[in-house]
């Protein structure tokens, strides 16, 4: 499977490792990324906050670039980038005007004629068909993950089809099942870790935090799994902080749903950047002798 | 604290109808179930303002209560509100509109570092087309301090600098930071596309969100 591909910026910065892992996992399970050319910031929560009109026409430029390339869907592994693209391209689909006005200042007009993906939509035809189970080598017994959505995969501001439960979404247990996995339920998957507050109120994020990992440990869960950059690196760079000041004694790796295919289908986890986590995400791989 | 608010037609009006259109809500629908407080993530921190007294204080035109209250600033758009919602109101894009009005009105921001962050990562993103986490944390950590230092709050500027570069450290060990730029090879494209922008908001054009 062909699929174009937008990175976005953390994936080329602090979340390097999931591009990584994206390229090389996915082309491992057959499935072929192709980065668009010249993509812009897609203005993530931050433009929408400051105005109305730049949070439309940033993501707008790439969605243009999307529909000149050959590949008629697009997987966008980042949460927020997602969520915009697949909200703007809506709002365009409904407003001609609008479209016309922005479409005058772009060299690869908007069709809207692209599909887009979250990394768990570009997966699941993989599952259904049967070929992840049979590329998998490792299974992944005795990991029993609390799989985090956060917000951005389900919830949007805007009317859009949404491709899983809103409040109960299955996509990354039915990979982990998958893989041999045992996935919890849960009552946090699809709450919010506080995404920018971590940075700008940081006593409100790890008061949210602090409620999904309590919630994930009572559970017996031994690692959380995201397919967000912002909820992966919140959960893993404060979870020091959040165990600090709310007096939790366990610590829990938070993986990317893309290297635990990884590490299923038999690539090394170095090689995926498990070793570059905040806190050691090789331990647990390596007690399940996933890993030696 | 018990809060009462007076309903004056010609307050309530304007404010309601400036909120509708930006927001693109219907905050007429609103019938009160408070299902959205019930889900709201940051309800603990916001005092009495759930996301439908916010509604109520605009509908009933309370302009200065609906710009300067704690939600407008806690609310991490999570988006749990408007999902939730029987009627299909999204509070989250409310809470944004009103920044941006808050912004256009000088009001104080209540949170100064969650105004300073999206502002710099949109000048940062507006830049160079992509958003470089040094740039933009940069710009961030600039304008704390330099409100910090104005407000003479020297040992939070202190602390904030300290736990910054804890955290930068153990990203610079993980390998987790980036020095290499990224930004966009279209420039002029961009370029025009933001003076677009710019155009806008100085109301050369019309409002996107009132078409939505």
């Amino acid at each position: 499977m062909e699929l174009a591909y937008y990175p976005g910026c953390s994936l080329k910065a602090s979340s390097e490792i999931y591009d990584v892992q994206c390229q090389r996992v996915l082309s491992a399970i057959g499935i072929n990324l192709h980065e668009l050319e010249d993509w812009n910031c897609c203005g993530a929560t931050s433009a929408s906050k400051t105005d109305d009109f730049l949070a439309i026409a940033m993501p707008a430029r790439n969605l243009g670039i999307a529909d000149a390339s050959e590949y008629p869907e697009l997987v966008i592994p980042c949460s927020a980038c997602y969520s915009r693209m697949l909200v703007v391209q809506k709002m365009l689909e409904s407003d001609r005007g609008l479209l016309d006005e922005i479409n005058g200042e772009l060299s690869s007009k908007v069709i809207g004629k692209t599909k887009i993906l979250s990394i768990l939509e570009a997966i699941q035809p993989v599952v259904k068909s049967g070929d992840l189970a049979g590329r998998v080598t490792r299974k992944l017994e005795g990991l029993k993950p609390a799989c985090y959505y956060g917000c951005m995969q389900t919830r949007f501001p805007y009317g859009v089809p949404v491709p899983d439960d809103v409040e109960n979404p299955q996509g990354m247990e039915t990979i982990l099942e998958t893989l041999g996995a045992a996935p919890l339920d849960w009552s946090y998957k699809t709450d919010c870790c506080g995404a920018s507050a971590a940075v700008n109120e940081n006593d409100l994020s790890l008061m949210l935090m602090s409620k999904i990992m309590k919630d994930a440990l009572a559970r017996q869960a031994n690692c959380f799994v995201t397919t967000c950059p912002m909820c992966q690196l919140n959960m893993d760079a404060y979870q020091e902080k959040v165990r600090a000041t709310y007096g939790i004694a366990q610590s829990m790796p938070v993986y990317f749903i893309t290297e635990l295919i990884g590490v299923a289908v038999g690539l090394p986890p170095k090689d995926l950047g498990v070793d570059r986590h905040f806190v050691d995400a090789m331990e647990l791989l390596r007690e399940l002798n996933l890993y030696e | 604290m018990t809060t009462v608010l007076e309903f004056i037609p010609d307050q309530a009006c304007s404010l309601a109808g400036e909120v509708m259109a930006r927001s693109g809500q219907n905050l007429n629908a609103c019938y009160q179930c408070r299902r959205c407080a019930s889900g709201c993530p940051v309800g603990e921190e916001t005092g009495y303002v759930t996301p439908d007294r916010l509604i109520r204080m605009i509908v009933l035109g309370k302009r200065e209560a609906a710009l300067d209250n704690p939600l407008v600033w806690k609310c991490v758009s999570c988006f749990t509100c408007g999902t939730r919602c029987p009627n299909d109101i999204m509070t989250a894009r409310i809470v944004d509109t009103l920044k941006k009005m808050a912004k256009e009105a000088h009001v104080p921001p209540l949170s100064p570092k969650v105004a300073a962050f999206h502002d710099s990562f949109v000048a940062a993103a507006k830049r160079l087309g992509r958003l470089n986490e040094l740039e933009f944390m940069g710009r961030y950590e600039l304008k704390n301090t330099l409100a910090g230092l104005a407000k003479l709050k020297f040992s939070e500027v202190i602390e904030e600098h300290k736990s910054q570069a804890g955290l930068g450290l153990t990203m610079l060990r993980k390998g987790r930071m980036h020095f290499r730029i990224q930004k966009v090879k279209g420039r002029k494209e961009f370029k025009r596309l933001i003076k677009r922008v710019g155009e806008r908001a100085r109301g050369l054009s019309r409002s996107p969100a009132s078409q939505e």
